[in-house]
């Protein structure tokens, strides 16, 4: 005992076990479902695309912190997974015919300048994963946006058609031409049938991460499903309260993985249950109006955006202490 | 014979128990040590005088320190012995304070009060403050200043929520000194004036809540089991509905709130004529061989209850004195019971936590869970970056450093440290007029 130093700090002495390592991998793992799937509708392409953007951004991270100074031995014991969480999101938000080298460029935009140079885990203003998305959108446009190829499992409504070839996904359709996809509601939810990036193709998937994560207490599944069903609902206002709008809106392009997985991050939501609601309720609304007013799919684009009102809203929604009283304005005074 | 349930509370935690470490170990009287120990200042306020000298010889329950001011209390011998030394001693939370060092002769004597002559509140009260009775449950605000408040009251509020982990000794003496609680009770309020009186206590102690139900004149109210229930602010609202404003007393809407050890206090300085020399304790944890609930003399050196309960086992990582959640740490075993003690932790690294902290990532697990409703992770940036202005307009001085915020904390942050440090910072700037 005499020889043994005691350990000296401040309350509380027991914690909770959970650690921001833990939530980063519980989020990898919820991931893991539609990433599976992803290998299974396309193949090897998807596999290598994963492999890649994982490799892609964990060296990023590395490489970064090394340039830095830090001791590769004190990396690896704060390495918090955060940086796996943006890989796997980017390579499942892009199409399985994309080139290789655009996940590399895309992980190492979003870890070097999204995150470290703002001073890593947690100090990001926007969500890595969707900037990094955006800047290969935007700096790769052509062979982002072409080249869709439908899942190896062919839908289970004969007689559709989709041309995979002139790059028009289900969305695309719904919001150019006004024209609504011949599939089935578990053809949506399946991704059967439909063109789409490598994870957002198949919903359930999506939707058993997300239950998994809610289930852990990770997210609150309210805010994700506030996002949902107000971009349905304003989609279907805007298309002269045509319910048959709902499902596909919300089961088509993006949506899914960006609200439950993208949308949630912790850094880039307000941090009151009031904030939340009004960033989610304002994300709902803006993608659905994007949406109709541009015709393509704008969710990263729209996660992107509302990011940034994070901290105005953090600015004037705050919790009311317990006993707050309102301060009575004195009379007469100037 | 009523019982009710309290009030739902939405905000606070939910905390691992770790009571059946010695739920059911009944209170054991601890033999008085060789040496005593005794602090001079083990309530808030002034610290009281020593009225001995090196040398004397004293008696069990012989005034030894006199209370210096409004706010302070006297302190008893806790054993028959001779002074052998006063002195400032740095005591194992870092604190120098002034003690009286009394070696046990062994001599079975003690020094009574002398009968109470009536029981109207002055005289009741005057008893009090003559015993040195003070808020046992850690606070240590003397008691004979709380019962004696400006405005009038309606409700007294006996704490029976023991809310914080490992910690029985509420609940050992709910069950085995019912009595002895509901004399005091009764005292106190007769001291207050009050005719309502409730008793709260947590879902999680049936037989507490079956040992009060037997008595007519008071309320049981039974409590969800959450952390913190036994915070006065939260105990008055889930008890009675009330809110006590911010920056205000439970005197303010009404409310005194008592702890159990005090009210048996109460009973001892009245009917038995004791003042008070010993306290009872939870010795607990993972590191400890025989997890006990003490009667303990005031003074006794840590060590010897070490021993008494059999000695470390296993790696003991941290002390604390009082519970987990907001008990103090200790730098050693060079600490003496006092009448505030609630019970010494001996924990092993697989109870405690010891991850270093990291970036916050703004999961606002803080604020979710925050019984006062604030938002920690603000408060503790200001803080951090020396901005205690904006930190008190955050609510900084609400804040009752339960540890709801850091217990949750997935980055580890010692939230609890940096908002005190914001407090203490306020409180200075207040003091000299900004």
């Amino acid at each position: 005992m005499e020889n043994k130093l005691l350990v000296f700090s401040s309350s509380p002495h027991s914690k909770s076990r959970r650690t921001t390592k833990q939530i980063m991998i519980s989020v990898c793992v919820a991931l893991l479902p539609a990433a599976i799937m992803g290998i299974i509708y396309f193949g090897l392409n998807a596999f290598l695309l994963i492999a890649i953007s994982l490799i892609s951004a964990i060296a990023s991270e590395v490489v970064y912190l090394l340039i830095c100074g830090k001791p590769f031995k004190q990396i690896l014991k704060e390495f918090d997974f955060t940086s796996c969480v943006t890989g796997l999101l980017i390579a499942l938000s892009i199409g399985s015919q994309t080139p290789l080298y655009v996940p590399v460029l895309a992980n190492a935009f979003a870890i070097v300048v999204v995150k470290m140079l703002f001073g890593g885990t947690g100090k990001n203003l926007v969500n890595p994963a969707v900037t990094g998305r955006i800047f290969a959108f935007m700096s790769f446009t052509s062979v982002m946006a072409s080249g869709w190829v439908l899942p190896s499992i062919t839908s289970l409504k004969s007689g559709v058609s989709i041309d995979p070839t002139t790059g028009a996904t289900v969305l695309t359709n719904i919001f150019t031409n006004g024209t609504l996809p011949n599939l089935s509601t578990l053809d949506l939810l399946l991704g059967t049938g439909l063109a789409g990036c490598i994870g957002e193709t198949c919903k359930i998937a999506l939707i058993v991460g997300a239950i998994y994560l809610a289930v852990v207490g990770i997210i609150n599944i309210g805010y994700p499903l506030i996002y949902v069903g107000v971009t349905g609902l304003f989609t279907v206002c805007l298309n002269g309260f045509d319910f048959s709008y709902f499902l596909p809106s919300i089961l088509s392009g993006g949506l899914i993985l960006g609200a439950f997985f993208m949308a949630t991050d912790y850094t880039t939501t307000p941090n009151t249950t009031l904030g939340n609601v009004i960033y989610f309720i304002l994300l709902g609304l803006v993608t659905a109006g994007l949406r109709q007013a541009t015709g393509i799919e704008v969710v990263s684009f729209v996660i992107l955006l509302m990011n940034l009102f994070v901290p105005l809203i953090d600015k004037f929604v705050i919790n009311k202490p317990f006993g707050y009283q309102k301060q009575k304005k004195v009379k007469g005074a100037k | 014979m009523s019982i009710r349930k309290g009030k739902n509370y939405p905000y606070g935690i939910h905390v691992k128990d770790m009571k059946e470490l010695c739920a059911d170990k009944s209170i054991e009287k601890m033999p008085a040590p060789k040496k005593v120990y005794i602090s001079m200042s083990q309530h808030i306020g002034a610290p009281a005088i020593p009225v001995v000298n090196v040398g004397d010889k004293v008696t069990k329950r012989q005034l030894i320190g006199k209370e210096s001011g409004a706010i302070s209390a006297n302190v008893f011998s806790s054993v028959c012995g001779t002074v052998t030394a006063i002195e400032d001693i740095v005591t194992a939370s870092g604190l120098k304070m002034k003690h009286v060092v009394i070696e046990n002769d062994g001599r079975d004597e003690e020094i009574f009060f002398d009968n109470i002559a009536d029981f109207e509140p002055k005289t009741i009260i005057e008893r009090i403050r003559l015993a040195g009775i003070v808020g046992l449950g850690g606070a240590g605000f003397p008691t004979a200043v709380k019962l004696s408040p400006a405005t009038k009251l309606d409700t007294l509020v006996i704490n029976g929520a023991e809310c914080e982990p490992y910690l029985n000794c509420d609940y050992r003496l709910m069950i085995e000194n019912t009595e002895d609680i509901y004399r005091g009770v009764k005292y106190a309020a007769m001291a207050l004036g009050i005719k309502k009186i409730i008793i709260g206590i947590e879902a999680n102690k049936p037989k507490a809540i079956e040992a009060f139900s037997k008595y007519d004149d008071i309320e049981v109210v039974v409590l969800k089991k959450q952390y913190p229930m036994g915070s006065e602010k939260h105990l008055i609202y889930c008890t009675t509905g009330r809110k006590v404003p911010c920056g205000k007393m439970p005197f303010d809407v009404g409310c005194c709130v008592q702890n159990i050890k005090t009210v048996i206090a109460i009973k001892h300085a009245i009917e038995d004529n004791k003042a008070l020399s010993s306290t009872v304790l939870t010795v607990s944890g993972g590191a400890i061989k025989e997890p006990k609930n003490l009667r303990v003399q005031i003074g006794t050196p840590l060590e010897d209850i070490i021993e008494y309960c059999g000695g470390l086992v296993g790696d003991t990582v941290k002390i604390v004195s009082g519970g987990p959640m907001m008990g103090k740490g200790m730098i050693s075993t060079k600490d003496y019971t006092r009448k505030t003690n609630s019970g010494y932790l001996f924990l092993t690294e697989k109870e405690t936590s010891l991850d270093e902290p990291t970036n916050c990532i703004n999961c606002a697990m803080c604020a979710k869970n925050c019984p006062m409703r604030l938002m920690p992770m603000h408060i503790e940036a200001f803080a951090l970056n020396g901005d205690y202005e904006q930190a008190e307009k955050y609510g900084a001085m609400n804040c009752i450093e339960c540890g709801s915020c850091a217990y949750n904390c997935p980055a580890k942050r010692s939230l609890v440290q940096s908002i005190s440090m914001a407090k203490t910072k306020i409180k200075e700037m207040k003091k000299n007029g900004k």
